[in-house]
């Protein structure tokens, strides 16, 4: 009985302690709120997208587009980085130009098919994906930004 | 006659003691308010002393509510709050340094570098500690930086040393040349990211070209015209794809020496809190 | 004279408790309408202030209980659940002690903690001295079934003593229209497609399909036509690829669809049904 209420009082200390250190939830102010209690879909869907919007895109787009829905969306999600490696093609040419986009997306490519060390190269992404964003390979220095490798991101 | 005088005692006494009965009294106020201070529950701390302070004049109260503030990172409200402490106060001197502190935090950088030379200048009490977050603060944020053994003055001894090779790493700073590993990757395909440090990178690079290179060689001995002309195209493909990658992998490597420099001395900045004295408010 | 003396001490003693008694009474008053008001943050203040000043503990329970609802309101899980273990702890009889326990394990729900929830409610489950709450922890059991996503289980925790119909026939009904994604899957590997015909995703369906069938012509062709080493690319890098796809695929779209199944009737209970919720 005694151990028991020494116990409790143990506990009611340890939480009260750790309720000190967390008080961070009451450094901003708070309302009510009622999240919602539907879950997230955690899959990553495909960004389909025909608008034109300059010239390599008359090209690019439709081959793209055809590409993800009767190859790349049939043949599951292989690639292990986000965004997919496709993508990452799209992407750099709309940032960049149609050459440095292709060889960005060579490089890429190496990079997919080195399967070894990736924990300690890449952030993670989502569940199971790695970050690879194509603002670290524009040769641009400003944009490059560091991103931790045990960093998670949510996006 | 001596219930006389313990009546009157009764009477003097229960209003004061109806007083600490009140838990709304200033006095009980700013008592909850050092609690919730000390239980880190800063915001809710600052509500009851801005109360308290409605009532009664307290420096302490006001420089708490600042240094709450400060706490949890609202450098605007706490820059603010601490303007408000009277330089007659016994915590003008301590308030002045913290300042400093948000200052740095906010990055306001002509303010911060002002107040600095000011409290160093005027040879306060906590003039040395505005000498050592000005030293940090220029090793995190110039260019040119003072002679080595000027710089380390004022720091102790065990901070010396890795403040030291800190600005070694600054004046010499471990970078990796972007033409060189871009030329390494053109002479031999994958040694540019070999060279700055991605290793398994550069052998796929170096495996991936050759093989393309070799399939080229081996469908155009056996006269497979198309296929040759394919892999020939494909291995191109790698080999100036992983020169551009190489260059590109050169200045990520460089940008992470950057940021592990920035974040090592940031993180010894909280570390030191900043160089602000120790507060005793919750012994 | 002293013993006069003595006694009017006594009752001035008296006096001045029942006086610090009632102050804390109507702090307890003022924070409690904060609280019904919806003002919580200014409540949870109210009643920390109020445990401060009581140095007796007498609100203890109610003040911890009320500011892990004040917390439950503002979503802020984790620190609710810390409030309902503190009143767990301060609890003075069975009732606070169920009332907490049962609080903690609605948060765990709606912090989809939900193994700690089955075990707390499990716990009192078996304790014989809630006997007679039997129903209401069944009612919770179930809502935390709802909330791992098993709607047959759950329906049939609120059939049991017409515990609650509605809830029971809308489980019923979401597990009736949910897909089963292993068979989905498994079909998908007896026959490419299958698994997509079967969740109505009939274009990936038909690609599937021809891909798998395009790919399993060549890798046959190439064996039959003696070229084994582009019988084993082709396997390889086009066959298995699709292969793997279309089982990744059946098993995608099942989950999906059973996900918009799902959250349609978890939109439904939060803010249609006019029952308890966590």
């Amino acid at each position: 009985m005694i151990i028991n209420k020494f116990i409790l009082v143990l506990i009611s200390l340890f939480i009260q302690l750790s309720i000190s250190v967390y008080s961070q939830t009451d450094w901003v102010r708070w309302e009510k709120s009622d999240p919602t209690y539907q879950k997230k879909d955690t899959h990553l869907n495909r960004d389909f997208d025909l608008s034109i919007q300059s010239v390599s895109d008359v090209i690019v787009k439709p081959l793209i587009n055809a590409y993800w829905f009767f190859v790349s969306d049939v043949d599951g999600a292989n690639c292990p980085f986000h965004p997919s490696c496709s993508s990452f093609l799209v992407q750099s040419i709309k940032e960049t130009n149609p050459f440095k986009g292709t060889l960005m997306f060579f490089d890429r490519f190496t990079r997919d098919t080195n399967v070894f060390g990736r924990l300690e190269h890449y952030p993670r992404y989502g569940t199971n994906h790695f970050y690879d964003p194509i603002s670290l390979y524009t040769l641009d220095k400003e944009k490059i930004k560091i991103i931790p490798t045990n960093t998670f991101i949510n996006e | 006659m001596s219930n006389k005088i313990f009546f009157l005692l009764v009477v003097i006494l229960f209003p004061i003691y109806g007083q600490q009965i009140d838990i709304h009294s200033p006095k009980n106020i700013k008592k909850f308010a050092d609690f919730l201070f000390c239980d880190k529950d800063y915001l809710r701390a600052i509500d009851e002393y801005k109360k308290y302070l409605q009532v009664v004049e307290d420096d302490t109260a006001n420089y708490k509510i600042a240094l709450g503030y400060s706490l949890i990172n609202d450098q605007s409200n706490a820059l603010q709050e601490f303007s408000s402490i009277n330089n007659s106060s016994a915590l003008y001197e301590q308030s002045r340094i913290e300042v400093l502190k948000s200052l740095s935090l906010s990055k306001s950088d002509s303010a911060f570098y002002l107040l600095a030379n000011n409290l160093i200048n005027s040879k306060s009490q906590f003039s040395n500690n505005a000498q050592r977050l000005l030293n940090t603060s220029i090793l995190l944020n110039e260019n040119e930086l003072p002679d080595k053994n000027k710089f380390l003055i004022p720091f102790e001894s065990d901070d010396k040393l890795l403040l030291g090779n800190y600005y070694d790493l600054k004046i010499n700073p471990p970078y990796k040349s972007e033409t060189v590993a871009g030329i390494l990757s053109a002479i031999i395909p994958g040694s540019g990211k070999i060279y700055t440090e991605d290793y398994g990178d550069g052998i796929t690079a170096f495996l991936l070209t050759g093989l393309f290179t070799y399939l080229a060689y081996t469908n155009f001995e056996n006269d497979h015209q198309t296929r040759g002309w394919i892999f020939i195209a494909l291995g191109a493909g790698f080999y100036t794809g992983n020169v551009y990658g190489s260059v590109a992998s050169a200045q990520i490597f460089n940008a992470k020496v950057n940021f592990n420099f920035e974040n090592g001395l940031k993180l010894f900045l909280e570390d030191k809190n900043y160089f602000t004295p120790a507060y005793d408010f919750c012994k | 004279m002293i013993f006069v003396n003595k006694k009017i001490l006594v009752i001035i003693l008296v006096a001045i408790t029942n006086l610090h008694s009632q102050t804390l009474k109507d702090q307890f008053s003022y924070a409690n309408e904060l609280f019904n008001e919806g003002k919580y943050f200014d409540a949870i203040t109210e009643f920390k202030r109020l445990q401060f000043f009581d140095s007796e503990n007498q609100f203890s329970f109610q003040s911890n209980i009320l500011i892990g609802k004040s917390y439950k309101a503002g979503a802020k899980f984790d620190d609710a659940i810390k409030y309902f273990t503190l009143a767990e702890i301060s609890s003075r009889n069975d009732e606070e002690y169920f009332n907490s326990n049962i609080l903690k394990a609605r948060t765990n729900i709606l912090r989809r903690t939900n193994h700690q929830a089955e075990r707390i409610l499990n716990e009192l489950l078996v304790d014989t001295k809630f006997k007679s709450k039997e129903n209401e922890i069944k009612y919770w059991l179930g809502w935390n079934l709802i909330f791992l996503d098993e709607w047959k289980k759950a329906s049939k925790i609120f059939l049991e003593n017409n515990l609650d119909t509605t809830l029971s026939n809308l489980c019923i009904s979401v597990d009736d229209k949910m897909y089963s994604v292993n068979f989905a899957k498994y079909s998908s590997y007896v026959i490419p497609g299958f698994g997509q015909f079967y969740t109505g995703e009939y274009v990936s369906g038909l690609l599937s399909l021809s891909w798998n069938v395009f790919a399993g012509y060549l890798t046959v062709n190439s064996f039959i036509e003696d070229r084994v080493f582009d019988g084993i690319i082709t396997a390889n890098f086009l066959w298995m690829r699709f292969y793997s796809g279309n089982t990744q695929n059946a098993e995608k779209f099942a989950l999906q669809k059973n996900l918009e199944i799902s959250n349609k009737a978890l939109n439904y209970l939060q803010f249609q049904f006019k029952g308890e919720k966590p």
